[in-house]
């Protein structure tokens, strides 16, 4: 895992604090003490602590002092522990047919407690000593909830957990000088505490778990309010956590009730993220497409549809568009992932490099399946990410070497050279799975205006115009197609790319046998070419 | 189909999630757990007619709109919705109106007529207040009001 040092260390010792209940060296009577104390602040935050708060907190510290629960780390954390089980407990008393008042009354102030123990922990300026204090207290809370999930199994319930890590943000992200000093490290603190939790380690919290990382508050944190850099990448992991655990569920598309709602509240969240920072799904699309099963076309295509906001698309229907003359289509997409660093092993990557730099050994192409082949097992042949890795890393190698050239990729210059050789091998040698994982590699890079865009299209439109077997063309066809005909959005590069293909005639689209194939089908093309504005050729 | 590398079986850490999530299913978050306690106006979610309005006008979240509201409305939301940005507003619209908080009395006073004194500390007439407790307009006669009780804090 991550190394153990630093504020992350406290979340892991909290963690295993946690875990180690029913201990032997209790200090007779601690249980009770802390049951009083927490009861007493219940009590003082539901009387008076709204009229004079700081008074009431630093009466309340001083009683603290006095039952000995300041003295020393290792005995605030046993305090915290303790009143963390008597909130959970709670709920678990509660009858579920009535409202969850009750419980919030018990639990909304000890969120407080904690939030005002961590902003006035240590000097004001002294950031380290609250932001040990806020991942020791998640971390005892995530400790106590896989423990609770452990015992309780079916009968977990997440209500607890999600109050008091919503509150507890919310306090936080409070507008306060001393509070907006940590807020970055705040943000960093519960992305390491949503990641431990992430639903393929907590599905019994799974909603919970959506219903927190899409909080307004928590959204506008993370994305708009904290350095980029930072917010973006901590926010795309847990996107990334979401999409791997519901892969499995969805990609063989027969979905529970309890699936399709986790799928549904996910295109909400992927929605709201489109429609507000769509820069943020530009940037890290590529990370989303290795984990997004290939039958989930909506969800990519909202992934992928995401386009800069300062930027106009044309409409990809104006006929006689010149696509090669926009200003955007050369400009380098943001790929805020290594996926150079994917193509492994390292001797693959050896090979691959030489290969692009010398167009030989040509019994390089020959290997190139072998490494992509990790099973036998039909649906799950070949890893996935290595294609969509190798696939990237020679489009912008290829793109790097006409740069060098001062030229554009065009439909010419981006043939007939090793990167070509390398697409085209892999269109002709792998098997039909194979071949539909590498298309969709390829259309995955059909965006927004860009370089990549521009290149894969002309690459795709090319591997059309030179495939050996009508096979592959109509393979082609289907990964496009099944990409156009879900609902909206789609993107502009894929309609680019399609229109292209049904409408210059150089390409004979309407001579193939598989437009003909069945008359359903047929007429979906018809319907297509209707809506592109191109008569069609009868 | 829909599968286009065909169905894979779920592996077994896969069949523990899913039993896990099909359990909490039944036991969903609810909008209210996310929310700060609403004392008085909790949320209670029924199904509705769907010829009734399901959501809420468009702009109702703005002060134009909440100047638009009748003062009681105005009353109500302020001491019913405690903390919440449609207090915020509501108070911002009491106060375009020539209202003004008294924090220690908790009302909202209005002016009936010129003072008959001001001052720097005080100023004494005639005001129209609203009494939550009677929940309605009362007059009140040679009353004084201590500046060092207005709520003067500027809503922007």
């Amino acid at each position: 895992d991550r190394a153990i040092h630093g504020p992350t260390s406290y979340i892991h010792s909290g963690m295993l604090q946690a875990r180690s209940s029913g201990e032997i060296d209790e200090p007779p009577g601690f249980l009770e003490r802390s049951e009083y104390l927490l009861k007493d602040w219940i009590t003082i935050f539901h009387t008076h602590a709204t009229r004079d708060p700081i008074k009431s907190f630093s009466n309340f510290v001083n009683k603290m002092n006095i039952y000995g629960i300041l003295k020393g780390d290792e005995a605030l954390t046993r305090f915290f522990r303790h009143a963390t089980q008597m909130c959970i407990d709670v709920t678990y008393r509660n009858d579920p047919t009535i409202n969850n008042t009750k419980i919030f009354k018990y639990i909304d102030p000890y969120v407080r407690l904690i939030a005002l123990l961590v902003k006035h922990s240590g000097e004001t300026s002294n950031s380290t000593t609250k932001l040990n204090l806020l991942n020791k207290i998640l971390g005892i809370v995530i400790g106590i909830l896989l423990k609770d999930q452990e015992v309780h199994k079916q009968n977990f319930q997440q209500l607890a957990y999600h109050r008091i890590f919503i509150m507890l943000f919310l306090e936080l992200s409070s507008s306060d000088p001393v509070l907006e000093n940590i807020m970055t490290n705040v943000l960093t603190a519960f992305c390491h505490a949503y990641h431990i939790l992430r639903p393929s380690i907590a599905p019994g919290f799974c909603y919970s778990w959506l219903e927190l990382i899409s909080h307004r508050v928590f959204l506008q944190r993370i994305l708009a309010t904290a350095p980029q850099a930072k917010g973006w990448s901590m926010y795309s992991q847990l996107l990334v956590d979401l999409f791997k655990y519901l892969a499995p569920f969805l990609r063989n598309a027969e979905l529970a009730k309890s699936v399709t709602l986790l799928y549904k509240g996910t295109l909400r969240v992927l929605l709201v993220l489109l429609h507000d920072f769509p820069e943020f799904l530009c940037d890290y699309h590529f990370g989303f497409c290795d984990v997004i099963p290939p039958n989930c076309i909506q969800m990519r295509n909202l992934i992928l549809s995401a386009y800069p906001r300062n930027m106009r698309l044309p409409d990809p229907f104006t006929p006689n568009l010149k696509v090669d003359m926009l200003s955007d289509i050369n400009t380098q997409p943001r790929i805020h992932s290594n996926y150079a660093a994917a193509i492994q092993p390292p001797n693959f990557k050896k090979d691959l490099d030489l290969y692009l730099k010398q167009r030989s050994p040509v019994t390089f192409l020959s290997e190139i399946r072998g490494h992509l082949q990790i099973s036998n097992e039909p649906g799950s042949r070949y890893n996935v990410p290595l294609m969509n890795a190798l696939v990237l890393y020679v489009g912008t190698q290829a793109i790097n070497q006409i740069r060098a050239k001062n030229q554009n990729p065009t439909m010419t210059n981006i043939i007939h050279n090793a990167h070509m050789d390398i697409l085209q091998n892999l269109a002709v040698d792998l098997d039909n799975e194979g071949r539909y994982l590498f298309l969709n590699a390829i259309a995955n890079q059909l965006r927004y205006p860009n370089i990549h865009t521009h290149y894969f299209s002309c690459a795709l439109l090319y591997l059309f115009d030179e495939a050996n077997t009508e096979a592959i063309q109509e393979q082609i066809t289907r990964v496009l197609l099944e990409r156009l005909i879900v609902n909206r959005p789609h993107p502009w590069g894929l309609l680019i790319t399609f229109i292209e293909l049904i409408k210059n005639p150089s390409y004979k689209f309407w001579d193939h046998d598989f437009v003909h194939c069945a008359p359903e089908i047929e007429k979906l093309f018809e319907s297509v070419a209707r809506s592109c504005m191109v008569k069609t050729q009868q | 189909g829909v599968a286009p590398l065909g169905p894979t079986p779920l592996q077994k850490d896969h069949q523990v999630q899913f039993q896990m999530m099909e359990a909490a299913y039944y036991h969903l978050p609810s909008p209210s757990d996310s929310e700060r306690l609403r004392p008085y106006l909790q949320r209670q979610a029924i199904a509705t007619p769907p010829h009734f309005p399901q959501t809420q006008l468009p702009h109702s979240d703005t002060i134009d709109f909440f100047q638009r509201l009748a003062t009681e409305t105005l009353f109500f939301v302020f001491y019913y919705m405690e903390g919440t940005k449609a207090q915020y507003l509501a108070a911002k619209a009491l106060k375009k109106q020539s209202w003004r908080f008294h924090t220690k009395y908790m009302m909202w006073f209005q002016r009936h007529e010129e003072p008959k004194i001001i001052n720097e500390e005080f100023e004494q007439g005639t005001y129209i207040y609203f009494d939550y407790e009677k929940w309605g307009q009362r007059k009140k006669e040679g009353f004084t009001f201590e500046y060092k009780y207005l709520e003067d804090k500027d809503l922007n």
